[in-house]
């Protein structure tokens, strides 16, 4: 798919050049966190950076566990016109107050240094034995625009209504639908009634969004627009008959102002972030979906693999590193993977696997190496087994949060709980059919309380796999 | 499974019972709580537990014959001392009386002798046990099973004050949520490492001591009680190394297992060629017959070692890497020149 104009393409490959120089004396490497909006990103990158910091608990990230990293601090990141991720703020919210941090609403950006001694000889006495990690956060709703690159207007007005009318949304959309269908593309260019057809058009994704807590439908800037808000390119909507329509009539004025949204808004977002990125982890909150049922499952898959569709992965050769990035690893993490009991992670990272067959297909054909893991940044429960009419339930215990409900029981956020969500199917292909809405419930549970050691220091994050996902995405950058 | 789907509960965990009252929540203990008042209420049978018992091998001949024979000589055994005792007693009771002593300490010698067999034969089964478990849940990467094989692994350990860090930290490790084959990755790099680069010096040890002897005995039949005496001594120093003491039968099991797995792996041993072996060799014999023999002879050493660490170490090797009889043959090899050159 030609996502990048020609001149961005030599920008980028000037770009990346550029950096592959400078890596000479200092490489770096940019880990690209993706995920819808609520997958989990600024937790991971949160506890991913405490963990290095504070030296957690990680024995299977090689480079860690045999002390061949000596340390990792924040330092400045290298594109100065991008806000700083708030660290500092997120481990408060986590550590002190207990709460999750807020939903990210604008993108920010840090850089890792970490400092080690290679395991090899040559590497020790050639390398300079730092790797500058660069992660960037951004809102989750952004990235569904990344599929809009491949497609004009008629083709997404198209998809937008297809996907409005189908049975489960019907209901949201009809005030939109209404309208939509009393509005005529070929009418002469009226700014009024686009004002009109876009409002009502953003509160049907804001419904769709509250509705199925997780946003699949583009354009995610609608549902966060920042500073744009109110500007002609967010003021547009899908229309019937989007196409052949003169000049200055409401259709063409729609497609214009699609243009411009995929020119000020998506490409540039892409151009900066994503076509640079070296590793990727996708972060899939497979719980959410699965709470919500086989519907919003369905929603989900398409959702990513469109998406994932506008990463450039594959193998890159010595020469042609040198003016494109490649995504040469890929990690597809089932996030909040201590809301289960670990004898169901298994079956969770088979469920994550089925819904993200195709992407990791096309990842396997390009060449790159692809793993499938059930996460937890931060391990907000324990375990424990509670027998009740001699059945064993293997359950989890945590404080859930504040107004979480079950079988009616409002819980207050104060007082732990033990919690069985139910048995994950054991075939991964049942959870997209009608059948499988059965049995399953999801609570949420605030971070954990922190053990505090002796002298009062209180121990890193706790967390399920994070070393095994570091290891992947960062460990042969240390070896 | 036909099992359906049971439905989702939440319990409030002040309302729960505790079964095990000593029992504090902590990250990944596995606490046991009923939701019964009842602390007795827990009735199930845990199946999982159950393990099939290796097949019987069919009795043979030679060992009814063996079985045969054994008690004959231990009832020929008991009347000599029977006899013995009487013609003591006829020629005076005080000698009678000795003779009754010394007869029960040596049957309580013997007892205890045969005890420490017993447990060691015991041990090498267990490690046996722990190797075949292990291999098993690293390829299935079964997590329950990886964990119930770490925490026989660090009892095996249990009495070496030199590992008491590394026993903490895999404990800790088995209470987080680690996939399988991670988990045994993680015991061997934490436990078994150490050990293995010990096991590496001493076969090196043993294999050089072993040329250096043939090079410079007058004689091949010293060479040969040499080399004997040295293959036991390095299977007997291995076998204490990786799983405590042995004993003497279970040290004659172990060596005859070793003598066996080389004879199966034959000279392609290790991963290592057998060319390297045999370019070696014609390296070595080039510099001096002597020489080419004492080498010849010192891996011959190192392999039984090798053999004999497969057998006695509790995990397979998954991180670690068994020596090479590369390794060796590059050392001895530098052995034989500095001979030359003096």
């Amino acid at each position: 798919m030609q996502l990048a104009s020609i001149a961005d393409e030599a920008r980028l490959a000037l770009a990346t050049f550029a950096e592959r120089a400078v890596g000479i004396v200092a490489p770096s490497l940019r880990l690209g966190v993706t995920g819808l909006a609520r997958a989990g990103k600024t937790v991971f990158i949160t506890a991913l950076v405490h963990n290095l910091i504070h030296g957690g608990r990680l024995p299977l990230f090689k480079a860690y566990s045999s002390g061949r990293i000596t340390g990792a601090a924040l330092e400045p990141q290298p594109d100065d016109d991008v806000p700083r991720f708030d660290y500092e703020q997120h481990v408060r919210d986590l550590v002190d107050e207990r709460v999750w941090p807020d939903s990210t609403r604008r993108i920010s950006e840090l850089r890792l240094a970490i400092r080690y001694e290679s395991a090899t000889f040559l590497n020790r006495s050639l390398g300079r034995g730092l790797l500058n990690l660069d992660i960037v956060d951004y809102p989750g709703e952004w990235l569904l625009d990344l599929p809009l690159l491949g497609k004009d207007y008629v083709t997404w007005s198209g998809e937008a209504l297809a996907f409005a009318r189908a049975p489960a949304r019907q209901g949201l959309a009809a005030p939109w639908l209404a309208r939509a269908a009393a509005a005529r593309a070929e009418a002469r260019e009226d700014e009024a009634v686009a004002r009109e057809l876009a409002a009502l058009f953003t509160a049907y994704l804001t419904a769709c969004r509250a509705n199925d807590h997780i946003a699949t439908e583009p354009p995610g800037r609608f549902l966060m627009p920042g500073d744009l808000a109110g500007s002609p390119a967010l003021t547009f909507a899908p229309l019937e008959n989007a196409g052949g329509n003169p000049a200055s009539s409401l259709g063409a004025m729609m497609a214009r102002r699609y243009e411009a949204y995929k020119d000020a808004v998506v490409r540039p977002f892409f151009r900066d972030h994503f076509a640079r990125l070296d590793r990727q982890i996708v972060l899939v909150d497979a719980l959410e979906a699965l709470n919500a049922g086989p519907a919003a499952l369905g929603d989900l898959e398409a959702a990513l693999a469109s998406i994932l569709a506008s990463f450039r992965v594959g193998r890159a050769g010595w020469l042609t590193g040198l003016i494109a990035r490649r995504i040469d690893r890929i990690l597809f993490a089932a996030t909040k993977a201590d809301h289960l009991h670990h004898g169901d992670h298994d079956r969770l990272e088979a469920i994550l696997a089925k819904v993200v067959e195709r992407a990791i297909t096309q990842a396997k054909f390009a060449g790159a190496q692809v793993e499938v893991l059930a996460l937890a940044s931060v391990r907000a429960t324990r375990e424990g087994t509670v027998t009740q009419h001699g059945e064993r339930l293997p359950s989890i215990i945590g404080t859930p949060l504040p107004g979480e409900s079950l079988d009616g029981r409002v819980y207050d956020g104060a007082g732990e709980i033990a919690m069985f969500p139910g048995d994950l199917p054991e075939e991964a292909e049942t959870v997209f059919s009608r059948q499988a809405e059965t049995s399953l419930r999801f609570l949420r549970f605030r971070p954990p309380k922190l053990e505090q050691t002796a002298e009062g220091l209180s121990l890193s994050l706790p967390h399920i796999r994070l070393d095994r996902a570091l290891e992947f995405l960062i460990g042969d950058w240390l070896a | 499974m036909t099992k359906p789907p049971r439905r989702p509960t939440a319990f409030r965990i002040d309302e729960l019972t505790k079964l095990d009252p000593a029992y504090e929540p902590g990250i990944g203990a596995p606490p046991a709580l009923s939701s019964e008042p009842d602390e007795l209420a827990e009735s199930e049978a845990d199946g999982a537990d159950a393990q099939a018992t290796p097949p019987r091998q069919s009795r043979r001949w030679s060992q009814l014959l063996a079985a045969a024979v054994s008690g004959l000589i231990v009832l020929a055994v008991g009347l000599a001392v029977d006899n013995l005792i009487e013609g003591l007693f006829s020629r005076s009771s005080i000698l009678g009386w000795l003779g009754i002593v010394l007869a029960g300490l040596a049957g309580v010698a013997l007892l205890a002798l045969a005890i420490r067999e017993i447990v060691g034969l015991l041990r090498i089964r267990r490690i046996a046990d722990i190797h075949q478990r292990a291999a098993a849940a690293a390829t299935a990467d079964d997590r329950e099973e990886a964990r119930a094989v770490t925490r026989a692994l660090i009892a095996l350990y249990d009495r070496r004050p030199e590992m008491a860090r590394s026993r903490t930290e895999l404990g800790r490790h088995v209470r987080e949520i680690i996939d399988g084959r991670d988990l045994i990755e993680l015991a061997e790099t934490g436990l078994l490492i150490p050990l293995d680069e010990a096991a590496r010096r001493t076969i090196l040890a043993s294999a050089k001591r072993v040329a250096m002897v043939t090079t410079i005995s007058p004689r091949a039949l010293v060479d040969l009680v040499f080399v004997g005496a040295e293959i036991i001594r390095l299977v007997r120093r291995l076998a204490t190394l990786y799983g405590g003491r042995p004993g003497t039968l279970g040290f004659l099991k172990l060596t005859r297992a070793a003598i066996g797995h080389l004879a199966v792996t034959g000279g392609l041993a290790m991963g290592d060629s057998l060319v390297s072996q045999l370019l070696g060799h014609g390296l070595a014999s080039r510099l001096s017959a002597k020489l080419g023999e004492g080498v010849v002879n010192g891996l011959l050493t190192a392999r039984v070692g090798i053999a004999a660490i497969e057998l006695c170490r509790p995990l397979p090797f998954l991180t670690g890497q068994p020596p090479r009889l590369a390794d060796v043959m590059s050392e001895l090899t530098r052995l034989s020149r500095v001979g030359k050159d003096a």
